[in-house]
């Protein structure tokens, strides 16, 4: 029962690190995280810069609806709770399970990205467009890219489900699952950024 | 800590799989921290500088547990994740101070 010995579906306790491979793919991963953490710091410190240029545009304080953010809040607090999950299950290799809090969590996210363009459509219907101000293009800039991230975050873990049908839970495959959950807990401590300092900023 | 769950046969009663306790825990701590800070907006009529920095306190202190728990930056081996992250963040802070000074004086 040594940590070597995974043939014929003898998986090892954490299978994401029992490969070189593995742990590089996760360090590396790090290493994006961090080069991502830049890129949102660069598209907050636009934001930061151009918070009051509203010229004719509405202000942020007649925008921005608080229930409205605290329910896409939540929706990805929980959905990052459930990639938590997905993880938890993948460590105890119940691979239906984890497909299961896989499948919720790019629910969830469904769910944030609904309603985020739902929100940038009534913005542009209050006359809140792209070009409207330095304000409303770093408002979009920064928000926007959360929201695409969102979106890469669905298609990638939508992907990954449908390629562990198909070649199971194994050393190969389980690096993926956590490097993918890791991913989609940065986008929400991301977003606990964005609320924080555009949507509750905003309405000080 | 860790209660030993080895349901899942012999493979992993050597090892300690950690329980689902400790992210509900940080997760109740982020939702508490949220309407926290949802609630000091909406009640209004505070003092402004003491909600922002209210604000950021509770996104610091949600972001911190996240990063440490769900994230597993506090399980050791996590040298190179910790420089990568808190090198993005120095950059960060760097990025925002600019731009706030550049625009407030």
């Amino acid at each position: 029962m040594s940590a070597h010995d995974h043939h014929a579906g003898a998986l090892p306790p954490e299978p994401e690190k029992a490969t070189l491979e593995g742990r590089n793919k996760i360090l590396g991963f790090w290493l994006f995280l961090g080069a991502e953490t830049v890129l949102f710091g660069t598209l907050f410190s636009a934001y930061l810069a151009f918070r009051n240029s509203v010229l004719d545009g509405p202000p942020p304080e007649e925008l921005f609806q608080l229930p409205m953010t605290f329910i896409m809040t939540v929706a990805l607090l929980v959905s990052s709770l459930t990639s938590v999950f997905a993880v938890q299950a993948m460590h105890r290799h119940k691979t239906g399970q984890m497909l299961g809090w896989m499948a919720v969590t790019i629910a969830l996210g469904a769910v944030f990205l609904g309603l985020e363009i739902y929100e940038f459509n009534e913005y542009v219907h209050e006359g809140h467009r792209f070009t409207t101000s330095a304000f409303s293009s770093a408002f979009y800039s920064l928000v926007g890219f959360h929201g695409a991230h969102v979106a890469f975050g669905i298609l990638w873990i939508g992907l990954l489900i449908l390629q562990i049908l198909k070649k199971g839970l194994t050393v190969v495959t389980a690096p993926k699952v956590y490097v993918s959950a890791i991913y989609w807990h940065f986008i929400d401590v991301v977003w606990v950024f964005i609320f924080t300092v555009v949507y509750l900023m905003g309405k000080v | 800590m860790t209660e030993n769950h080895s349901a899942s046969g012999t493979q992993t009663q050597r090892h300690r799989l950690e329980g689902p306790q400790k992210h509900i825990i940080v997760f109740i701590l982020s939702l508490v921290l949220t309407i926290i800070a949802f609630a000091a907006v909406a009640a209004g009529n505070v003092n402004k500088l003491f909600v922002i920095f209210l604000l950021l306190g509770m996104a610091i202190v949600q972001a911190f547990a996240q990063l440490a728990f769900w994230m597993h930056m506090k399980d050791r081996g996590h040298f190179f994740p910790i420089i990568a992250i808190l090198g993005g963040v120095l950059v960060v802070i760097m990025l925002v101070a600019l731009a706030l000074l550049w625009t407030w004086w």
